[in-house]
């Protein structure tokens, strides 16, 4: 482990910027001031795991509870795991979040597992705030992902096309399957 | 408009962009924004690029960057922003990219010449941090640093480095003569032995004698094996004399005395001053600079033992046993110092898989030109280039220096994942390149799976497994068909199924199936491919309930009518049902008790055994669906599983029965529920390990099975970690009584517990290394001639060494914690000022609680 406060190339244990982001567009919003979205962050044991396989109508297939468990659990206990479910009909809609006993497990496991294939998807880890009910629901119109709706590109794992494709593409914080 | 505004915004907290501009080319006219100056980087932020990228552009002359660096910074010396920029970032690169010190070092040399005060500073820095890191006994910073220093050897007086080395030297011989069993010398030496080359291939001449003496003196601590090497060898001597590697300082030990022979030619380091030198004929030549005094650096009388624990290191290369050398025999010196290089920068720079990927792609870059094969070489290309002079294959020395962490034992510096990770980056940058080099490294580990340590091996498994999945399952399983005859308990057998069952487990059976030539389809059973295994209550089949004892399954199976070949089959139902609709405890008891009463009528020695069965296997059943579902069947029914456990030692062991047997197919599921039931301490790890190496032992032919050894491993794991807390809980400082009285009697007790732990394995397995189990005799003619007797001792010895390996560590870790603890009755300091003190202590007594609890 390096000792060097400030390293020499990037860390992949850094929370992506969504969390920055949404937090910047609130202040724009409303002037009103909310607490470092870091702060959230700090000793936070959640990882919001997305582009995991979902069922479709023509496709029931999807990343089960184990598979997640088998691959998540080489960076520490794993203390709860709560699949993504779709708002309608709870099936699993392509995201997780998956907790673990302590903070280094997390990071770790963004560092060493995120950007890494599992069902062979290269799946996407991000540090969050933590787990709270209701969030394991998809807040799309359909009952999914919203960004599953708006999506451009093909995904045969995920339904192919987007369900109702929209000019507006909020990508970066429709990743997370949560409404807060 | 609204597009416009929010462009602007978007760049504005972006603080840059630029993006729109170019598009709307005409705007620019009547743009209000204030016109940017044409964008000139700062000599700093310039400087920084290049000393960060610094060598690692084959396309560039690295001796150039090195000169350009040096004048930039000389000629503004002024700059403060920009010295600090090369003071700094010189140290972070020697701290963190130990591959660039000879380049960082190179810099610092050309400054020198050019202005020595700039070269002072880097100086002043790297001796405040080496003293920082002596004192704090991080050893491989201390390495790092004293190597920076050394390869400035020329332009510092007199004896420069050396006295330093001598030190370290006095410090080391003081340990040894203390305790045969000091690790601390050791790496003392290895900081001396990993020095001694780089200051030899630095601008310092004149200095064989005090190197050749230096290395007289480290020979008989280096070159004397120490107690615990052959327990951390990738191979036990006992079973593979040959494969065992050396210690890596005693190889480093005998590769400088050749070197020593042959006028320290280390060929292989590169010299980036050389050019420097000659290319800037009006600078003044190194010999003719005022030298400096060596910064005063003290070494503690005491050296601390440092933050990391310290074990002896053994050199393993998976590239050992090839007909051709792609990677520099232990006989080069090149072997020991690339390895020593690239295993830092991978350890160093664990925040970065990708960063680490390609550092090791560019080995290339960072040593003597020619020292490598052009990239990508094919393996039978090095056969044609094997005559002229001696070059390595770039790949397999870097992923040979990856295995050599994978499979460090007793554990690497990072979890094992890590390892993988960079091993699957390095596919993905260079895959033409890497996959050959990783396919050759299979076939070695998979060679010599039958004498490698089986840690090691389960370690091979899990990353073998996890790597496919990476990579779409893709392996060249038919180069491994005939293996297939063998028996199933060889070790080469156990690790195509534990293979195929870890990828099924990343992946599905169905899939799994796909990837694999035809004469393994067998392996993927019918059960395997089923989501949901078999409820036995339902089914027609003849299966027996788990009963006691065989004699009495003969017993009870002779009394069974026709009509009542699954016995209890309707209870099993109806629990089922029960269970599926979350019904009361108070639902469920008349039909346990319905069936305890029917095993009684059989005569069943312990009626709770088949009552234990229909439950436990009606919760598997019920929770088949996923993890949470069991999870939640089980959370619903703890109070009676815990009441179960606790009653009756044979129904404890029928709980793991139970869910090992439903889940027999898909092994990976099985144990994770048995890890959950340890949680809820439903099972305690006595009783999994009883399960596994008393009950269901099998003459020992349990021990070949993978899943069995990750479950063995995991539960020891989670005693050892517990005690880990509490130790942890015990060493706090500022600690006092009476929480001190109480941590410590809960730390003598666990300890009791954890070694009558260990002891039971002990003397579980001996008897099956020794051929002297009672089921073992049994088989066969009882000769213990059989030739699967043969092996199922080497899985006992294997496992054995495992064991009494994990023992030792965790025994020293617990003696050194306890060595610097506060001793037991020692009392508060009478609180003078402030309430700190109480805050202290207040938070030792909620550990205390905690511990003493068992949370």
């Amino acid at each position: 482990m390096s000792v060097l406060e400030v390293n020499t190339v990037d860390r992949l244990d850094r929370p992506s910027a969504y969390y920055a982001g949404k937090n910047k567009r609130r202040r724009d919003d409303r002037e009103e001031r909310e607490p470092e979205p870091n702060n959230k962050l700090q000793g936070a044991t959640t990882l919001y795991v997305g582009n995991l396989y979902a069922p479709t109508i023509e496709w029931s297939f999807y990343t089960t509870e184990e598979q997640i468990h088998e691959l998540f659990a080489k960076c520490g206990e794993i203390k709860r795991l709560v699949m993504g479910l779709d708002r309608f009909n709870k099936t699993p809609c392509g995201f997780c979040f998956v907790e673990y006993y302590t903070h280094q497990d997390a990071l770790d496991c963004m560092k060493y597992v995120g950007g890494t294939k599992l069902d062979e998807r290269i799946i996407r880890a991000d540090l969050d705030p933590g787990f709270e009910e209701g969030r394991q629901y998809g807040r799309g119109k359909s009952g999914g992902q919203v960004r599953d709706e708006y999506r451009e590109e093909y995904d045969p794992g995920r339904g192919g096309y987007g369900r109702a494709y929209d000019e507006q593409r909020q990508r970066e914080e429709d990743e997370y399957g949560a409404g807060r | 408009m609204a597009d416009y505004d929010r462009d602007r915004r978007h760049n504005n907290y972006r603080g840059g962009g630029g993006g729109r501009k170019r598009r709307y080319r005409d705007d620019d006219d009547y743009d209000r924004r204030p016109q940017r100056r044409r964008y000139e980087e700062p000599l700093f932020v310039q400087v920084r690029r290049q000393l960060l990228t610094i060598a690692e552009s084959a396309a560039r002359r690295v001796e150039d960057d090195i000169v350009g660096i040096a004048k930039s910074v000389a000629d503004h010396y002024e700059d403060e922003e920009l010295r600090d920029t090369l003071v700094n970032i010189s140290l972070d690169l020697v701290l963190e990219q130990p591959m660039k010190i000879p380049f960082v070092a190179a810099v610092t040399l050309a400054t020198h010449n050019l202005k020595p005060e700039l070269s002072a500073e880097v100086l002043k820095k790297a001796s405040n941090l080496l003293q920082k890191h002596i004192d704090s006994g991080s050893w491989r910073e201390v390495k790092l640093l004293i190597r920076f220093l050394g390869s400035l050897q020329a332009i510092f007086e007199g004896d420069g480095i050396f006295p330093l080395l001598e030190e370290f030297f006095a410090r080391a011989a003081d340990l040894q003569s203390a305790s045969s069993e000091d690790l601390l010398g050791l790496e003392l030496v290895k900081v001396i032995l990993f020095t001694i080359p780089y200051v030899m291939s630095s601008p310092a001449t004149g200095f064989e004698a005090q190197a050749s003496a230096l290395l007289e003196k480290t020979d008989i601590i280096a070159s004397t094996p120490h107690a615990l090497v052959d327990l951390v060898n990738t191979f036990s001597p006992d079973e593979n004399k040959e494969a065992a590697g050396p210690s890596v300082i005693g190889l480093m030990q005998s590769q400088l005395q050749a070197e020593a022979g042959q006028g320290w030619e280390l060929k292989c380091l590169p010299r980036p001053w050389k050019s420097v030198q000659e290319e800037s004929e009006e600078q003044k030549p190194f010999e003719v600079v005022t030298k400096i005094p060596f910064p005063q650096i003290t070494v503690p009388s005491a050296v601390p033992n440092g933050p990391r624990p310290l074990f002896p290191e053994v050199y393993l290369s998976v590239y050992a046993e090839q007909e051709i050398y792609t990677v520099p025999p232990i006989s080069d010196i090149t072997s020991s110092i690339a390895r020593d290089a690239l295993v830092d920068t991978i350890n160093l720079l664990d925040f970065n898989r990708v960063a680490t990927a390609k550092y090791l792609i560019d080995i290339d870059c960072y040593f003597t030109p020619y020292t490598f094969v052009k990239r990508a070489t094919p393996f039978d290309r090095m056969r044609d280039l094997a005559g002229e002079g001696q070059s390595w294959k770039p790949e397999d020395v870097a992923v040979d220096a990856v295995f050599s962490q994978l499979y460090q034992l007793p554990t690497p510096e990072h979890k094992l994942v890590y390892y993988h990770s960079v091993l699957t980056e390095c596919c993905k940058i260079a895959p033409a390149a890497i996959a050959p080099s990783l396919g050759r490294a299979i076939r070695y580990l998979y060679n010599h799976l039958e004498t490698m340590d089986l840690e090691l091996s389960n370690r091979f498994l899990d990353w073998f497994a996890h790597h496919l999945s990476n990579f779409g399952f893709t392996w060249k399983w038919s180069e491994w068909v005939e293996n297939l005859e063998l028996p199933a308990i060889h070790p080469k057998m156990a690790f195509i199924h534990g293979a195929l069952d870890k990828e099924i487990r990343l992946s599905f059976a169905q899939r799994i199936k796909g990837t694999l030539p035809e004469p393994y389809i067998p392996l993927i059973t019918e059960g395997k491919e089923k989501d949901t295994p078999e409820f036995k209550y339902l089914s027609e089949s003849k299966s027996i309930p788990r009963l006691a004892s065989p004699s009495e399954e003969i017993r009870i199976r002779s009394q069974l009518t026709p009509a009542t070949v699954t016995p209890y089959s309707k209870e099993g139902q109806e629990l089922g049902q029960l269970i599926r609709k979350k019904a009361s405890d108070d639902e469920i008891q008349p039909v346990i008790a319905a069936i305890e009463e029917q095993a009684q009528g059989l005569g069943v020695e312990d009626p709770k055994v088949p009552s234990t069965d229909a439950f436990v296997t009606a919760i598997c059943f019920v929770g088949s669906k996923s993890l949470s579902h069991v999870l939640s069947c089980i959370e619903r029914n703890k109070e009676r599983l815990l009441s179960v456990g606790s009653a009756s030692h044979q129904a404890r062991g029928q709980i793991i029965t139970s869910v090992m047997e439903y889940w027999a197919d898909q092994p990976g599921i099985a144990i994770n529920i048995i890890d959950k039931l340890l949680n809820y301490t439903i099972l305690s790890p006595l009783s999994v390990l009883e399960w596994a190496l008393n009950e269901s032992i099998a003459a020992g032919t349990i021990l070949s099975k993978p899943h069995i050894f990750e479950m063995i491993s995991a539960t020891v794991g989670k005693v050892t970690n517990r005690m880990r807390q509490i130790v942890a809980a015990r060493t706090q400082s500022g600690l006092y009584e009476p929480q001190l009285s109480v941590l410590d009697e809960t730390l003598s007790r666990e300890r009791v517990e954890m070694q009558a732990l260990f002891k039971f394995i002990e003397d579980a397995i001996v008897s099956v290394a020794a051929g002297s189990n009672d089921e073992l005799m049994e088989r066969g003619d009882g000769s213990g001639d059989l030739p699967e007797d043969a092996i199922i001792r080497q899985w006992g010895r294997r496992w054995l060494r495992v064991f009494r390996r994990k023992l030792g560590v965790e025994e020293a870790f617990i003696n050194d914690a306890l060595a610097g603890a506060t001793p037991v009755g020692t009392e508060a300091p009478a609180l003078t000022q402030g309430d700190d003190g109480d805050v202290q202590i207040g938070d030792a007594d909620a550990d205390a609680d905690a511990i003493a609890d068992g949370q």
